[in-house]
């Protein structure tokens, strides 16, 4: 194979080269471009004046940065286990049950709608005097938590509104990695008598492992650039409290226009992405090794 | 045991369903008499009224044209663009072929916000910024690399004896990939269609950064300002558009649910 005569290589640079070029001048160009930025000092006027590292000291020596960085971190820890944790529940309690399309159909609808669908619907809910605190009522409660403008709690709220959207494709990933794994070694075990927890820990967990790897490493890099949900619901505020770092980085750029800072914080986010996705891209471009 | 598993899913079901159904039932109370006090009754049916309203609050009729012209022109250019992309690395053997497909797939891997600033400045100095070819282009590019990841590994999956055969028969290159691959991979062509679709629909981050007028703006974009403006006064207006913006993708998701059961099976894009 790999020694095969190749006679088309100037018709197949042809029909990759669109696909390269739109890449690389659109992508790639951008991507180094912000690079440079975050070693100047820029607002979009004149020219770019190098200053090395100075947008990182700064950086990484400001206040609200760390709490974006901490929000960011509640947001990827909060992500794992909500939607992750029910989608996993919701996928085995439907698994081999009649009408289990159905059964999870109710998760499937907020995965089609956009972050800010979702934002506008959960600030409702939520604002003052609003669904949630009309139904606190009911049990007696009248003097409910300001749900969207205190900090850290706007973001555990924030994190369930995401949840509600998330669980639902993460329920559809198990019930497809379920579905694939092999009738006979389940038959053995139920013979066995294994069953419930049992045949969960022994047999259905570890032949879940490669798919729940992919999960949560698609999981984990969306939740690290996490905005849509953040500006549809408090826009990183009361002030910056529920920013994380994708707004702040918005926000550094194009609302305080200081083009270095921004870019510095771009970078940042892509590195720690880049770690996270490796996990997740050696799980998809190497042989399937299990099933 | 069944019993138990139905009553759990259930009870998990209908707190799920909650936040649709308080959408839906506020955002057909009547504006003027409106409260957000009482949001779990429904009062009134005043939806279709109210969508003619959002239609015409921040011009989000003319924002619906625009999204429906990104979301369907551009992922219809990178599917191509894509399919062109991978049958170069699988049926024409192209030299080096994985290091090209990484250096198209890489362009995903990176949050967007790495490209904003760069972009946002090349738009302004060469006249795209706020038009419509400008957020064509860039929803193009964006959806490549997603296509031709899925076209790759679709590719793979043919013989590449079909390939031989038909260049006995005289064809050229570009035949074959017209004539035989591409509608070979017409279902994967038309997943990775409807996913990239939806994800354009749904995208705020380039349309915050990349447009500013009312029918330039994508819809999601065009939502998030009616929020801010309006949320207060005229809320039921506001869902409502929440509504139109939403009803599109859900619709078409849970449409074509059962296409996609059997395709991640098959293909595990």
């Amino acid at each position: 194979m790999a020694h095969q005569k190749t006679p088309y290589q100037w018709s197949a640079r042809g029909f990759v080269a669109p696909g390269v070029l739109l890449i690389a001048v659109l992508l790639y160009l951008p991507l180094l471009w912000t690079v440079y930025l975050s070693f100047t000092d820029y607002n979009g006027l004149g020219s770019p004046d190098w200053i090395g590292l100075d947008n990182y000291v700064e950086m990484f020596t400001d206040g609200d940065f760390l709490a974006s960085s901490l929000n960011t971190v509640l947001w990827v820890v909060g992500t794992l286990i909500i939607p992750v944790g029910i989608g996993l529940a919701v996928a085995l309690l439907t698994w081999n049950l009649g009408g289990g399309l159905w059964l999870r159909l109710p998760f499937l609808i907020p995965y089609a709608l956009s972050g800010i669908g979702v934002g506008v619907v959960w600030s409702f809910i939520l604002s003052s005097g609003g669904a949630l605190d009309q139904a606190l009522a009911l049990f007696g409660i009248m003097d409910p938590p300001r749900w969207l403008l205190d900090a850290p709690l706007n973001t555990v709220v924030m994190i369930i509104a995401a949840a509600w959207q998330g669980v639902g494709v993460n329920a559809l990933l198990f019930t497809i990695g379920l579905q694939a794994i092999p009738k006979e070694p389940l038959e053995a075990a139920r013979i066995d008598g294994a069953n419930g927890i049992r045949l969960f820990t022994s047999i259905l967990w570890p032949m879940l492992r490669p798919l729940t790897a992919v999960v949560v490493g698609l999981s984990i890099v969306a939740s690290l650039k996490t905005f849509d949900i953040v500006w549809g619901m408090t826009k990183g505020g009361p002030g910056t409290v529920s920013e994380t770092l994708a707004l702040t980085m918005y926000k550094e750029t194009f609302v305080n226009s200081d083009y270095g800072l921004g870019s510095a914080i771009a970078v940042f986010l892509t590195v720690i992405t880049l770690v996270a996705s490796v996990t997740y891209l050696r799980q998809q471009l190497s042989p399937k090794k299990e099933f | 045991m069944k019993t138990l598993r139905y009553g759990i899913l259930v009870i998990l079901g209908l707190i799920w369903l909650m936040p649709a159904y308080l959408l839906v039932v506020n955002a057909a109370k009547d504006p003027l008499t409106f409260t957000s006090k009482e949001s779990w009754i429904p009062t009134d049916f005043h939806l279709f009224e109210n969508f003619a309203a959002a239609f015409e609050l921040s011009g989000l009729g003319s924002s619906i044209v625009s999204t429906l012209i990104y979301s369907i022109v551009s992922p219809t250019i990178a599917v191509l663009i894509g399919a062109a992309a991978g049958y170069a690395i699988v049926a024409l053997r192209l030299k080096h072929g994985f290091t090209w497909f990484v250096v198209i797939f890489g362009g995903s891997v990176f949050p967007l916000q790495m490209i904003l600033l760069p972009l946002f400045d090349a738009y302004s100095r060469t006249g795209m910024f706020d038009t419509r070819v400008g957020m064509v282009i860039i929803y193009t590019v964006i959806s490549i690399p997603f296509s031709a990841f899925v076209m790759r590994n679709f590719f793979t999956g043919v013989a590449h004896s079909t390939f031989e055969a038909a260049v006995l028969d005289g064809a050229t290159t570009w035949q074959i990939f017209t004539r035989m691959y591409l509608p070979m991979a017409s279902s994967a062509l038309v997943a990775i269609f409807i996913l990239q679709a939806t994800f354009i629909w749904n995208d705020l981050l380039l349309g915050l950064t990349l447009s500013q007028s009312d029918d330039i703006r994508p819809i999601v974009t065009t939502l998030s300002g009616m929020q801010s403006t309006y949320g207060g006064a005229q809320m039921s207006t506001v869902l409502a558009a929440a509504v139109i913006v939403s009803l599109p993708t859900v619709v078409l998701f849970l449409c074509t649910q059962k296409f996609f059961n059997k395709g991640l099976a098959l293909g595990q894009y």
